[in-house]
This record gives C-alpha cells, structure tokens and sequence, in this order.
C-alpha cells in the first residue's frame, strides 16, 4: 500500500503530539522533547522529498524522531558519563542485605487488562521510572521498551563491558519491579 | 550455592541471554529451594513481556491527555511556517 504525504503545514497538528509523547517518554525532559519535535519537522521538511510512502507518515516522522533522539543521548553520554557512574552505584545496597539476601519481598502481580487499568499503570511506570537516576532510566527504556540491542546501548552509553551492562540492567529492573510493587500492583 | 543478589542477576540476564550452562544449574538450583527468588524471577519475566508489548504499540506509553504545550506549539509552528515560506 502506497500513503499520501500531508500538507507540511499539517504535520505538527496530526503528529504533533505523538511525536512529543513518544520524545518524552524517552528523553524524560520536556523541553528537550518539544525542541526534538521542532528538530525532526525540520528535518522532515528537508527530506520530503525522499518520502516514498512505503511506512505511514506517523512511521516516517516517529524513524526521524529515533535518530534524533539517538543523537541527543550520544550528545548527552559524552558530557555527563560522571553522573551516570554516581547513579549506578551502590543502587541496590537497599534491596540486599551483606549476605547478598533479599531485604524486600514480591507481591505476585496480574497483568493490567482493561484499558483503565493498562493507562493507569503506565502512569505509574512513568513515575517510577522518572525517579530513577537519568541514564539508569535510559538505559530501561532502550532495551526493555525499544528493544535496541546491548551493543548499540553499551557503545550509545559508554558502557565499557558487557558484563556492567547486565549488572545495570537487573539493577534497574529489580528497583522499578520494587517501585511498581509499592505504587501499583497493591492498590 | 549462589546468593539471592546473584540469583536476581541471573534472573535479569536470562530475559535476554541464553545463560551459560553453569550459570543455568546454578540459578535453577537456587530457585528451587529460595521461594523469594522464585516469585522475583516469575513477576520479572512478566514485568518484561509486559513493557515489550508496550514498546511494540509505541505510542500507547503515555495517556493522550500528555500534549504538547500551548506556547511550545505556537513556538514550532512559526518555526516551521518560516522555513515553508523560504522555501517558496
């Protein structure tokens, strides 16, 4: 199927939106997010021309938005790999004792169902994952909501090995499966 | 035989790793008797499957209600009808 391109004076009323959502939801700033929105129009008036219509015009601008917000964590890594050392240390001292025992327990947990509940949960997460130290929420959202694969975050990141990768990533799981499990899942 | 903190780990890493097979006995084996780390690793993999599924509807990850401000929208839009008008 082949998809018409709108008028570029159309694009931020009909994705405007969505391309912000999607933006903060990774970047968790909104003003960075607004100015990304702003970038990938931009871009997207430029690039017009090679549109073949192949994807939706939402697909196409939501690709654009990827790369640019790739650039912007590439940006970021490079300036700020002290806080992201801070942000990860010592994290999970809280959840074992000295013998490596866990301190906290699990409820067990029903998937959210209906759409009320799935919004209201995605809330939550949001706000978990707001609460985590900046890179340790990026690191999430790139490989547990996007997907991206460990070598593309370790060298996007600048995380040196393999091995702290693993051990970052079940950090971060373990502290928003602890999160969820307070403000969520026993309301 | 391995810690709660070791086995939470490996917990996290088999999601998406296919685990060495020492590291398999070892977590199976701790498991089996540790009934925290049992629940850990099945709420876990249902954490995971769950944000995979939310990362595949990629925009249903915030209520619709999340809009772009008022002034941030005007600000684009001239931006971008400045740049239309150039190129016309």
């Amino acid at each position: 199927m082949k998809h018409e391109m709108s008028a570029p004076d159309q694009w931020l009323q009909l994705h405007g939106d969505i391309l912000y959502r999607y933006g903060v939801t990774r970047v968790r700033d909104s003003e960075v997010a607004e100015d990304l929105v702003q970038e990938t129009l931009l871009a997207a008036l430029k690039a017009k021309k090679s549109y073949a219509g192949q994807s939706s015009e939402q697909t196409w601008l939501i690709g654009i938005l990827k790369h640019k917000i790739i650039d912007y964590f590439r940006k970021t890594s490079r300036d700020k790999t002290q806080e992201y050392d801070e942000g990860f240390t010592g994290g999970e001292v809280d959840y074992f004792d000295q013998q490596g025992n866990w301190k906290i327990d699990f409820s067990p947990w029903s998937k959210p169902d209906k759409t009320m509940e799935q919004e209201q949960f995605m809330m939550t997460l949001q706000d978990c994952i707001s609460r985590l130290p900046p890179k340790m929420a990026q690191l999430f959202v790139l490989r547990e909501i996007d997907g991206m694969n460990t070598e593309e975050i370790c060298e996007l990141m600048s995380i040196s090995t393999l091995n702290n990768f693993w051990v970052m990533l079940s950090r971060v799981r373990v502290k928003l499966r602890h999160c969820l499990d307070i403000n969520w899942i026993n309301q | 035989m391995i810690t709660c903190k070791e086995a939470s780990y490996l917990a996290s890493k088999k999601l998406d790793k296919k685990l060495t097979w020492r590291e398999n006995l070892n977590f199976k084996l701790h498991i089996m008797i540790c009934r925290i780390c049992r629940r850990y690793a099945m709420e876990l993999k249902k954490f995971h499957h769950t944000m995979q599924k939310a990362g595949e509807s990629s925009l249903s990850l915030l209520p619709e209600s999340v809009k772009l401000s008022r002034q941030s929208r005007e600000r684009i839009k001239q931006t971008i009808d400045k740049v239309l008008h150039q190129t016309e």
